[in-house]
């Protein structure tokens, strides 16, 4: 059966573009296209595609406050985000507002239809273009601790260590030492890159962080 | 009334003095000429009834001059020396010798004038220069002469000086007055008159006033200076401002030719590749691998242009800011990290910045990036600690380095005549969002920045 998708784009030159690269390929159905947030969040709750591909900047309701509507919704949608932006901040922002998946406007066709299709199933797509970290090299990361993967969950839920620290009743010094340590078996920089990873990986589910 | 308040000070001090002064003068004229009148009178009705006495021959000439003469006549009150004698009377003869005389009368002799009117008085000086009115009279046809004096001195003294005095007193107060009028109006009115002058007439900014006057009391004297001294500030403000706005000019220059050599060199000619491999695919009616290679060529200077653009976009005002104040500290923090090739930790705590003004969010983002560039390029930093957290109703964005530090200079705006124009920037940024911006720094310590702003 094929993937039913969505397209909201207000530039119609892209939304143009992403219906033919999607109409040549049989697995994709195109349920319907929006210019703006609030006429996508009609057409969505009309059509109830298996993925919507959602525009960051749109008139109306910008793109991660579309993709938390439809989380809190609790629709089976799962929201794939496409944008020219590629700051590392909106890949988070837009995983902690419940998408599935971050993907530039750039990206070939091929890697249009990976993304959609890891999406349905149920998968994180994140394009390498954007979190470079997670298209370098594999590892196999060393297992984390439970302590270590507390923190490293609110972290990446946006907690300051402080906040972290008065959360699990340890001291800042400590949940420093801990991120330092899952920085380190993750191969992370900064606690983007170590969230980014964590899910990657399979360290930390989108459910944990959205808990 | 108010507006010509000083001359009317003036003129109410003025002219009472002048009007105390004439009246003074008058005044003084007037009781001298009653004084004369007085001893005229006195004198001859003096002389007149005396001689009248001589005339009759009443017998009484011997009692009359005696020392202690019969009580029932008034004259011997008149001529006992107890009282203390105010005139003299002498009987003389048709040569003008003494006949009869009260005691210390010898004084007349020294008073007569040879071509002395009779029956009428006159003023005369004696030799010590003291005045006396003296008259005299010829006693019926006995050929006697009464002559009768009076000092001014013994008989009006009192009277006259006193008098006088509270006139001369009158008089010295109405100077007063006048010197009054003259020191007001030279070291208050006139200094005033001409600093007002001066500073309604003067350009601010522009022109100096005279920074002394002599002249002028110690008061207004102080209130030149401070004048002069806040003209000076004005001045000084002035030409920090033009170079302010120099400064702000040139920087505006420059960002724009660096913006438009920045899109020649880069998207410019990216697409204009673009448009030659488009022409040169619908020109090739060859075969398939010859389109392919110029299609290829056409995507990847597509893409080059994206990057490139998108690059210029974040430099100029990147769209991530909407992403609010820890999301785009936090993109700064992690693009910056890489571009200087030094770590920095964020710690925000959740929801810090939320409804904090947009404005608010790009001056404390630029002070970021300010700041931690500083830490990088003069501090040599190798760690930078960003810490954003509330303090009440303040949001406070504290920047830490341990890294070289530097003396700072105490006022920031002198930095900024030197040149550098970084430090300056952030506290103004601050400054116009309503917040402020403290630097600590010493040599060899690091350096912290921390900006404060109120979140509503």
């Amino acid at each position: 059966m094929a993937i039913r998708v969505f397209i909201a784009d207000d530039h119609p030159m892209t939304r143009a573009g992403l219906v033919a690269a999607l109409q040549r390929e049989p697995d994709f159905e195109i349920v319907g296209e929006a210019s703006d947030g609030n006429e996508a969040w009609r057409i969505i709750g009309e059509t109830v595609p298996d993925v919507a591909l959602i525009d960051i900047r749109m008139p109306g309701e910008d793109g991660v406050g579309l993709a938390r509507r439809i989380k809190e919704s609790g629709l089976p949608v799962c929201t794939l985000m496409l944008t020219s932006y590629d700051a590392q901040q909106y890949v988070m922002a837009s995983l902690r507002a419940g998408a599935k998946g971050y993907l530039l406007k750039t990206a070939s066709p091929e890697e249009l239809a990976r993304a959609i299709k890891t999406v349905a199933k149920g998968g994180i797509y994140l394009d390498s273009e954007v979190s470079r970290v997670v298209g370098e090299q594999e590892i196999v990361p060393e297992s984390l601790s439970n302590r270590e993967r507390e923190v490293l969950i609110l972290t990446s839920k946006g907690l300051s260590s402080k906040e972290t620290a008065a959360r699990l009743f340890i001291s800042e010094r400590t949940v420093q030492t801990h991120l330092a340590s899952v920085y380190d078996k993750l191969g992370a920089r900064n606690k983007t890159e170590a969230m980014l990873l964590a899910l990657k990986y399979g360290v930390m589910t989108l459910e944990e962080l959205l808990e | 009334m108010k507006r010509r308040l000083l001359t009317v000070l003036a003129l109410a001090i003025l002219l009472p003095s002048v009007s105390v002064l004439l009246a003074a003068g008058v005044g003084i004229y007037q009781h001298r000429q009653a004084i004369r009148a007085v001893a005229r009178t006195y004198v001859q009705d003096l002389a007149e009834s005396t001689a009248s006495r001589v005339e009759m021959g009443w017998g009484l000439t011997e009692s009359l001059f005696t020392a202690k003469p019969p009580s029932r006549f008034w004259g011997n009150r008149f001529f006992s020396q107890e009282v203390g004698i105010p005139g003299w009377i002498a009987v003389l003869d048709a040569q003008g010798r003494v006949v009869m005389s009260t005691p210390g009368a010898q004084i007349l002799s020294e008073l007569w004038r040879p071509q002395m009117p009779i029956g009428e008085a006159v003023e005369t000086k004696n030799r010590a220069g003291e005045a006396f009115t003296v008259a005299a009279y010829p006693a019926g046809d006995t050929g006697l002469f009464v002559m009768a004096a009076v000092s001014w001195k013994e008989l009006l003294g009192p009277m006259l000086r006193f008098g006088l005095l509270l006139l001369l007193l009158v008089g010295l107060v109405g100077m007063a007055g006048l010197v009054g009028v003259y020191l007001l109006w030279k070291t208050v009115i006139s200094p005033l008159k001409s600093l007002e002058a001066e500073v309604s007439s003067l350009e601010w900014g522009k022109d100096l006033p005279r920074p002394h006057d002599e002249a002028a009391v110690r008061e207004i004297g102080r209130l030149r200076e401070e004048f002069f001294h806040l003209a000076q500030t004005a001045i000084d403000r002035s030409v920090l401002w033009k170079r302010y706005a120099l400064d702000l000019v040139r920087v505006q220059e420059e960002e724009r030719a660096r913006l438009a050599r920045d899109l020649h060199d880069g998207p410019l000619q990216d697409v204009t590749a673009m448009i030659q491999r488009a022409r040169l695919f619908a020109a090739s009616e060859a075969a398939e691998p010859e389109k392919s290679v110029h299609l290829g060529l056409l995507e990847e200077s597509a893409q080059a242009a994206v990057r490139e653009i998108r690059a210029l976009c974040d430099e100029l005002s990147p769209p991530w800011l909407e992403l609010g104040l820890t999301g785009a500290l936090t993109e700064l923090a992690e693009r910056l990290s890489r571009h200087l090739g030094l770590r920095i930790f964020v710690e925000a705590d959740s929801g810090v910045g939320d409804g904090l003004s947009k404005e608010k969010v790009l001056a404390l983002f630029r002070v970021a990036q300010e700041a931690i560039h500083n830490s990088s390029r003069h501090g040599g930093a190798a760690e930078v600690f960003v810490r954003l957290f509330r303090d009440g109703e303040t949001l406070v964005l504290e920047l830490e380095d341990r890294g070289n530090g530097f003396n700072l200079p105490e006022d920031l705006t002198r930095l900024r005549l030197q040149g550098h124009r970084g430090l300056a920037n952030m506290e103004e940024r601050m400054a116009l969002v309503g917040g402020d911006l403290v630097v600590e720094s010493r040599l060899g310590e690091g350096t912290r920045v921390t900006a404060r702003v109120p979140v509503s």
